[in-house]
């Protein structure tokens, strides 16, 4: 009762006029943002931070309109995923997969109703969550240790061969490419520099999303390049403008099953939102699999990994919130805007501050609400924008993707680098090689190699830490299972002869 | 054939991946240290690049002719785009890769400036003036 | 479509006015969005133009590379006169500095103020055996690798550290200190939150980022490593205190290129200064975790140079630089 109250007491902080005005500009921001390739909710945020300040804005508005751009960014990263084949910020990258040949049949309406429903059901699911649970689920967070997070690492890397219907050698090449990405730069444990050729430039690594730029966008000009004809063809076929009520609803159940795996891999700081797709998207697809026209254009493979990012968003909260841990880039600018107004995230947030808390809580689910019917109406921009000719729609892309680079590293290195992963993507495309694997070796490789380092250190070298805890063992059998499964239809003949090829 | 030189060319990266790693040692810090990851990586990394190498695909269909040329001469632009946005400011340097781009593209140069001048205007104000990221406004030379 | 154009085209009217007659002064954060150094520039930039001792707002930029190492670079070779940029750094990027994984030394940039600065401590879990450090230093001197210290930094970084001359001032040996189990996690919170969790025994970090931890009761400051007791904490022992004379210090400052005029630098020393002046600047500061400290001008530079040198001194002692 003490919650529906609080929550309440947050809706009427929430709802004002100004207040109302500024999420709808906040989660129309958002959208924009998180579906332009290279800006994503990082530099969305931060650059909208000082905007907030110089605007003058109340901390309450300041922080509404800065969630509600949040949120908005993880609904609008899924439209370029959709649309171009490109993914607008790191974890719509598992919505290419069914997106874009969905897009290319003519369906591109549909799909981007199915993942907008499908981000409200994630997005509410992860809100109520947070609304119920906040305090526990921290508990269960802290519980989490290393050798665990290295065993959640181990499930998504042992289930990536089925990711893609293509050849399994190559999609596991591909992580490999990817988790040895990852190791570039300097060594967080010890500080030795690896495989930096001696360039500082190099210390950190590679950025993931000037990896994930490159490797789509950039090699998406070098795709479209092959068959230009003078005067310039469309991209996918237009299909119908607006999609229809039974459209929407086509991701069914999957909706539901995503966001619950992606609000628990939200929960885990460091895992969030990625994860959250990825592990999502397996699942629907084991889930379904007998059935399933997954990589082909399945609704529910374009329904599952959008529900589970947004889940995953709302999750991430919880840790960002109660324990002041920001699990991903995102949260991490989440957590400056916050101290920022005077909000101290930390174990007694909700004691301290619950006016701060629950109208954010409560801007959250107005949020939701108002992306869901700005995003069915922006279907059919989104779809008109296809009817623009490639010449200018394409250099926009490509020059916005710079931009996005360019605005969070000021660097022309690192452009460099942006240009390389794009030949790089190319070849591998021709090659038959999926992109997506090596961008979540990428993204998660250097936390695979973080907590088995850390658990290591804890047990003095003794492998047996590993496998010593309940939650580390829960995992790998549930790994062992879906190998298991997975083996066990690999037996049948396959059904669908429609793998999607480039 | 295109995959046997692939598997080759990545087995032969793996490999000095690996050899790298060997050399990487902390004088203290945690018991695996940081060349005992690379190296577990390098070895199925090695392993995968051979079988593909033993069972590789269909030769893909690389383009050749004009398309070819006209991939090559986007590469060389991008590449020109990044080591010139400083030195050439912001707005013209756009300007210039916009127009380039949309004439590989498949469009006119009338219509490709326009969309030129239209594009890289439209992202230095709002980038640079409504947002606030600082850009480089100016070439190197008059500033 | 048309309501935002027309939104649009107010904030630009809005943002040419704002702008008009000033150039923006620039503060480069050299990390990602989110981070301490980004906290500086943002909160900093943000309070200068409040306090009208700058025109405009100050532009944050981030350039994350190299724990400071690319800005560094990039202040060096292209912006050494720029007399309206100011970086942001701390004691983390003078360690960085002091183990050469900077492209140059100290000598290169002009070292403008520090404003405030960050305690180290020494943290146990509420229900921990470890009452006092004299606890913590008799379970080390007998098994080195008795207990899993964690922190937020690389083995040899500042967290650790401050650490090891805890360990050295109590008179272990360097065969016996380099035993000790060291965990790095990305964050003081992160690591905090896993000996709560029961991962580690031990964390020592920075106090800013997990001061509601300690206000919360899960954790006990064991000590705090500063010259005097942390006001936000009385009841918490110093190391000095317990017979220990170790300071960690975390402080949060500015340099600017080192080709800037004295004119300009002056400029810069007396804006932040009449900065911390401002009891907004405490306020602030004292809400993140943050004692307020100055060192300004030709002081700060000095004792930058200092730190740098004893930092060093340190490294080469325990093995971290060769």
């Amino acid at each position: 009762m003490e919650m529906v109250s609080a929550l309440a007491q947050g809706f009427a902080v929430a709802i004002t006029p100004t207040n109302l005005i500024l999420a709808l500009f906040g989660c129309f921001a958002g959208t924009l943002i998180g579906a332009l390739p290279g800006l994503g909710p990082v530099n969305g945020v931060a650059i909208l931070i000082p905007l907030a300040f110089s605007l003058g804005l109340e901390p309450t508005s300041a922080l509404i309109m800065l969630s509600c751009i949040y949120y908005g960014c993880m609904y609008g990263g899924r439209i370029s995923s959709i649309m171009l084949n490109i993914p607008g910020d790191e974890p719509a990258i598992m919505t290419t997969l069914d997106g874009y040949p969905m897009a290319k049949a003519g369906r591109a309406s549909e799909a981007l109703a199915i993942s907008a429903v499908a981000s409200f059901v994630g997005a509410t699911f992860g809100t109520i969550g947070l609304t119920l649970f906040a305090p526990l689920l921290a508990k269960a967070a802290i519980y989490f240790g290393p050798a665990d997070y290295f065993a959640l690492y181990v499930m998504a890397f042992a289930t990536i061969g089925g990711v893609t219907s293509v050849n399994p050698f190559k999609t596991l090449l591909a992580a490999f490419l990817g988790l040895m990405i990852a190791t570039v730069g300097l060594d967080p444990a010890t500080g030795t520099a690896r495989y930096t050729l001696g360039s500082f430039h190099l210390y950190d690594g590679f950025d993931p999303i000037v990896a994930i730029v490159g490797l789509f966008a950039i090699s998406e000009v070098l795709v479209y390049l092959e068959r230009v004809h003078e005067g310039g063809a469309r991209m996918v076929p237009l299909g119908r403008a607006m999609p229809r009520l039974k459209d929407m609803m086509a991701g069914g159940w999957a909706n539901l099953r995503g966001s619950v795996v992606g609000f628990i891999c939200g929960i885990l700081p460091g895992a969030g939102a990625s994860l959250g797709a990825f592990m999502s998207y397996i699942f629907e697809k084991r889930w379904s699999a007998r059935d399933g026209r997954f990589g082909s254009g399945d609704p529910r493979g374009i329904a599952a990994p959008e529900a589970g990012n947004n889940a995953a968003s709302g999750g991430a909260l919880i840790p960002m919130l109660t324990l002041g841990i920001p699990g991903s880039g995102t949260t991490a600018v989440m957590l400056a805007l916050l101290i920022s107004l005077n909000v101290q995230p930390g174990p007694l947030l909700f004691a301290r501050q619950p006016d701060m808390v629950w109208g954010l809580i409560a801007a959250l689910y107005l949020a939701n609400i108002a992306l869901l019917f700005m995003n069915i109406p922006m279907i059919g921009l989104f779809t008109r924008m296809l009817s623009l000719p490639q010449w200018i729609l394409m250099p926009f892309v490509v020059m916005v993707s710079f931009l996005g680079v360019y605005s969070i590293s000021h660097s022309s290195f690192d452009l460099f680098v942006m240009v390389g992963f794009g030949v790089m993507g190319y070849v591998l495309r021709m090659l038959g090689i999926a992109l997506v694997p090596v961008v979540l070796g990428l993204l998660l490789g250097a936390d695979m190699e973080n907590n088995l380092r850390r658990a290591l250190s804890i047990s003095t070298g003794d492998f047996q830490i590993l496998v010593s805890s309940p939650i580390a063992l829960t995992l790998y059998a549930v790994t062992a299972a879906m190998l298991a499964l997975a083996f066990v239809l690999s037996l049948r003949p396959p059904k669908n002869d429609a793998a999607v090829t480039d | 054939m295109t995959d046997r030189i692939v598997g080759l060319f990545l087995l032969a990266i793996s490999i000095w991946y690996g050899v790298t790693a060997g050399d990487y040692e902390a004088s203290f810090g945690d018991p695996l240290g940081p060349a005992a990851f690379p190296i577990m990586l390098s070895v199925p990394a090695a392993m995968l690049s051979l079988a593909v190498f033993a069972r590789p695909d269909a030769n893909p269909a690389w383009v050749t002719g004009t398309p070819m040329l006209r991939q090559f001469a986007a590469i060389a632009l991008l590449l020109s785009y990044a080591g010139f946005l400083e030195v050439l400011g912001f707005p013209l340097a756009t300007f210039i890769a916009v127009a380039l781009l949309g004439r590989l593209l498949g469009s006119t140069w009338f219509k490709s400036t326009i969309s030129a001048a239209v594009t890289s205007t439209f992202l230095f104000v709002t980038f640079d003036k409504l947002l606030g990221l600082p850009l480089p406004p100016f070439p190197n030379f008059m500033s | 479509m048309r309501n935002l154009s027309k939104l649009l085209g107010a904030a630009v009217v809005w943002t040419s006015l704002s702008f008009a007659g000033a150039t923006a002064a620039e503060c480069i954060a050299p990390a990602d969005p989110g981070g301490g150094w980004d906290f500086t520039c943002r909160t900093i930039g943000k309070m200068l133009f409040d306090q009208k001792l700058v025109d405009a707002p100050i532009q944050v930029t981030n350039m994350p590379g190299g724990v400071g190492a690319v800005a560094y670079a990039k202040v060096m070779s292209s912006r050494a006169d720029d007399a309206d940029l100011i970086v942001a750094t701390s004691t983390v990027g003078v360690t960085q500095i002091a183990q050469g994984k900077y492209p140059a030394d100290t000598s290169v940039m002009r070292w403008l103020a520090m404003l405030g600065s960050d305690v180290g401590v020494i943290l146990v879990p509420k229900d921990s055996e470890l009452k006092s450090l004299d606890d913590l230093i008799g379970v080390l001197k007998k098994d080195p690798s008795a207990l899993a210290v964690a922190g937020s930094t690389a083995a040899g970084g500042w967290d650790h550290i401050r650490l090891l001359m805890l360990a050295q001032a109590a008179g272990m040996s360097g065969d016996a200190y380099k035993q000790i189990r060291w965990v790095q996690f990305d964050g003081g919170g992160p690591a905090v939150t896993q000996m709560i969790g029961g991962q580690v025994q031990v964390v020592s970090t920075d106090l800013g980022e997990i001061a509601g931890f300690v206000e919360s009761g899960d954790v006990r400051i064991l000590a705090a490593l500063s010259d005097e007791r942390v006001p936000a904490f009385p009841d918490s022992p110093t190391a000095k205190e317990q017979g220990l004379d170790v300071t960690g210090y975390n402080w949060r400052g500015f340099y600017t290129g080192g080709g800037v005029s004295d004119d300009a630098y002056g400029a810069w020393v007396d804006r932040l200064q009449k900065l911390y002046d401002t009891d907004d600047w405490k306020k602030t500061a004292q809400e993140n975790g943050l004692v307020p400290v100055w060192r300004g001008g030709a002081e700060f530079d000095a004792y930058v140079k200092d730190q740098a040198e004893k930092m060093n001194a340190i490294s080469r002692e325990i093995g971290v630089v060769k």
